[in-house]
């Protein structure tokens, strides 16, 4: 038997993915605010190996605005699946039914599961199912899908229309003179189309959607487009409207009447819901951003700070100090060592697995903890729904910057992870406000780069909150830097789209959704550990333990004159106008090279080059390798590698994202350039001025050059915008279109 | 008539007419503002409103909020 292909179709946020991980056992991602799926991703429907569900991006219609719904209208239009099913929100049907109007005219057979019918029922309303599938022509069932509830039977309800094959007989949706205007225009393209989709191509070209229109040739054949421009014309003057508003107008007249009949609704007493009361206080126009500052500061110390409530840290501090400070070390010892304390194995295999492996894998591993908490916290803001409502918040401030408030939520992805941040700017309308958040993103620090502030954070600066958080703020403030630099280029000049968003309802956390977005997030760092760290570690290990000493290769005693110090050394004068000087400058840059391949290396690096540098006091509170890693930073040099490491070029897999969605060679080579370029500008002012001041630094050549810099980039930041008055352009599927 | 922007938080309205071009509009529309619904204003930030419309709320900022007459 053939394979069957299911489409999830529905309004963003509506729980298709909910139910596409009930139905396939999948674990893909789900979140609490509109656009979370960006891509489409199929799985096997549990049972039934021969049918794939296809879970696409959310949609409002099929005529795309933002790009991640081109990708829904290409599947649905283009591939055809062999049945929709379509996720309706029973909280808000009307709107809802308005892509279901579109979908059973796709010619594919539809059947319309009613979800969220916990909370209509909750809300004392009821739904005539039957009515309901007889005015809409397609079966339409009712479920749960967060509560697993009649999920399972969405599903083979699906499956039936699927081998079933053919659509139903569709209502009539459109008044007398639409239909017959439309009636004209499937006569007169009846020979271009496949018969089943005859009604969609003919609403198409009402609408006038040049893509279709393009499709079917009409572009070349003027007479027959002259013939259904008069017919779309003629109906247009009997209705007084233009076409696509008065098909728009009669799908919500026919849903109306549909609604009325089908859905009774229980009167409200009160017209503002609880969502709308918590919105009342924390999108406040006074406490919106303190409200805000406040939970995000809670978040980071309770995750990274160092108070006694910072769970995170406590677990980080036992990781590090305890399992791979004593337990882990000791375990190896009993393994390998004999009675004596001399190694069973080959002394330099005993030093591969202590200092290399061990030192450097555990040194990254010792972050999970933090991680856990941090990601944990992050999963619950978002799945309370209340992210949609910072990007409303700051699209206020963003908007000063050139960018609009729908940047910050991949912004916030990218606190997660970058790669999803990158690919969540897909949500953004505007080609170009995409392109320019998708250069800011990597900006922000990411799970992978906590490592590294947590280590400078504990070993040079005392476990202060602060240096998180600022590392937070020094991200927001890269990014809204960035966006006013480059917004006074010509390639970015110009108003950011206006801002329009659905802002979900708020509800507690579903715990199921939050542990798996943790687990998730905690697990891709810990398998990354254990085979990219890993690997890395081993080789590190070598370069670092061997070197030419008196023009013999041999294991070396100080690593200072190792291949790795060799190769450090060599590449070491690129920083020096960062500070970074001494015996620390080979290390650190070693370490930010390593890190490319993740960020993760850069703490892991640190790990095995101290671990090997010896001087390990376990009798101290603190982590072995941070008494060593402060004994060789100052705190301005600490500082400048820090914002060096966050705000340089992202690791390879997030440039492989900025790549994918620049889909332009160019513009990634600019994009990666420039985030160098930046985090190198604002390291050496940090380090040359800020050193001066704290008397780190001296006065020399190079903070001349760091004022120099800092007056340029003063400059790019004040001078008027250039004016350059263009079309703006909206729909992206025309960029898509042209790309 | 007049632009929804001026509309007051708490207050309910009812759209007369959306202007702008053809794909605002059209979006406006597939979110469920269309002429005759009601639109409840939820809060207000400097023009910026959240809106209740249908059974969705909606995020718009001040130039799209223009555009919708009340």
């Amino acid at each position: 038997m053939a394979e069957l292909k299911i489409a999830l179709a529905g309004n963003p946020n509506c729980g298709k993915t909910t139910l596409f991980n009930d139905l396939t056992g999948s674990n893909q991602y789900v979140g609490n605010w509109p656009g979370v799926t960006v891509e489409k991703k199929d799985g096997r429907l549990k049972g039934h190996k021969d049918v794939i569900i296809q879970d696409l991006p959310g949609i409002y219609s099929l005529s795309p605005y933002t790009l991640e719904e081109v990708v829904s209208r290409t599947y649905l239009v283009n591939e055809q699946p062999d049945a929709i099913l379509n996720i309706v929100d029973g909280t808000n049907i009307e709107r809802n039914l308005y892509l279901s109007t579109q979908l059973i005219e796709l010619g594919i057979p539809v059947v319309i599961a009613v979800n969220m019918i916990d909370l209509v029922r909750r809300n004392g309303d009821q739904i005539d199912l039957k009515k309901l599938g007889e005015a809409m022509g397609c079966r339409v069932v009712e479920m749960s899908a967060l509560k697993g509830e009649g999920s399972k039977e969405a599903a083979l309800a699906a499956l039936a229309a699927a081998r079933g094959g053919e659509a139903k007989e569709l209502p009539h949706v459109f008044t007398g003179s639409v239909e017959h205007a439309i009636a004209h225009i499937e006569e007169s393209i009846q020979s271009r189309v496949p018969e089943r989709f005859l009604r969609w191509y003919a609403i198409k070209l009402f609408e006038r959607d040049e893509r279709v229109m393009e499709q079917l040739g009409l572009d070349k054949d003027n007479i027959l487009a002259e013939h259904i421009e008069q017919h779309i014309a003629d109906c247009e003057a009997e209705m007084e409207d233009d076409a696509e508003s008065i098909i728009t107008n009669q799908r919500y007249a026919y849903i109306h009447t549909v609604v009325e009949k089908a859905v009774v609704k229980k009167p409200r007493k009160d017209n503002m819901t609880v969502s709308d009361r918590i919105d009342q206080v924390v999108t406040n126009r006074v406490l919106a951003l303190p409200i805000f500052a406040v939970i995000m500061f809670a978040v980071y110390a309770i995750a990274m700070g160092g108070y006694p409530f910072s769970i995170g840290t406590m677990g980080t501090d036992w990781a590090n100090d305890t399992l791979f400070g004593s337990i882990v070390p000791g375990l190896f010892d009993a393994l390998l060592l004999d009675g004596t304390g001399a190694p069973r194995v080959a002394e330099w295999l005993y030093g591969l697995i202590q200092d290399g492996i061990v030192a450097g894998v555990g040194a990254v591993l010792g972050f999970v903890p933090q991680i856990l908490v941090l990601c944990f916290l992050l999963a619950i803001l978002e799945d309370v729904g209340y992210m949609a409502r910072i990007a409303f918040v700051m699209d206020r401030i963003f908007r000063r910057f050139g960018l609009s408030g729908k940047s910050f939520i991949p912004l916030l992805v990218a606190t997660g992870c970058g790669v999803p941040g990158i690919m969540a700017t897909r949500t953004i309308e505007q080609d170009r406000d995409r392109k320019l958040t998708i250069m800011t993103t990597g900006f922000i620090p990411c799970g992978a780069k906590l490592p590294i502030i947590g280590l400078f954070a504990g070993a040079v600066f005392g476990e202060s909150p602060w240096v998180a958080t600022s590392a937070f703020f020094i991200g927001i403030g890269a990014v809204i830097v960035s966006g006013i630099i480059l917004k006074k280029t010509r390639a970015f000049a110009g108003e950011p789209a206006p801002f329009v968003m659905e802002l979900p309802a708020y509800h507690a956390p579903a715990w199921g959704n939050v542990l798996r977005a943790t687990w998730e997030r905690g697990w891709s760092f810990i398998k990354r550990a254990g085979t990219v760290i890993l690997i890395s570690s081993i080789i590190l290990w070598f370069l670092q333990g061997y070197g030419f000493v008196d023009g013999v290769f041999q294991a070396v005693e100080d690593n200072n004159h190792s291949l790795l110090a060799v190769i450090g050394n060599a590449l070491a004068w690129i920083f020096y106008p960062l500070g970074w000087a001494g015996d620390m400058a080979w290390k650190a840059t070693v370490a930010t090279i390593t890190g490319l391949i993740a960020k993760e290396e850069v703490v892991n690096t640190f790990g095995v080059l101290y671990q090997y540098a010896g001087e390990v006091d376990l009798m101290e509170d603190s982590s072995p390798i941070w008494a060593a890693v402060a004994a060789d930073f100052g705190a301005m040099r600490a500082y400048s590698f820090l914002i060096f490491n966050l705000l340089c070029a992202p690791c390879f897999a997030a440039m492989g994202a900025i790549k994918r969605e620049m889909n332009n060679p160019k513009w990634t080579a600019f994009a990666i350039g420039y985030m160098c370029a930046f985090a190198y500008a604002i390291s050496m002012i940090a380090y040359q001025l800020g050193g001066l001041i704290t008397g780190e630094a001296v006065f020399s050549l190079w903070t001349v050059a760091a004022l120099a810099v800092l007056a340029v980039l003063l400059w790019m930041l004040f001078r008027p915008a250039p004016k350059v008055r263009e079309e703006v352009r909206f729909r992206a599927a025309k960029s898509a279109q042209s790309a | 008539m007049m632009p929804l922007s001026i509309a007051r938080p708490g207050e309910t309205v009812t759209i007369q007419k959306i202007t702008g071009k053809d794909e605002v509009r059209q979006h406006l529309a597939e979110l469920g503002f269309v002429v005759g619904s009601s639109v409840t204003v939820v809060n207000e930030i400097a023009g910026n409103l959240i809106l209740q419309v249908k059974e969705s709320r909606i995020a718009l900022d001040r130039t799209m909020a223009n555009r919708i007459m009340i």
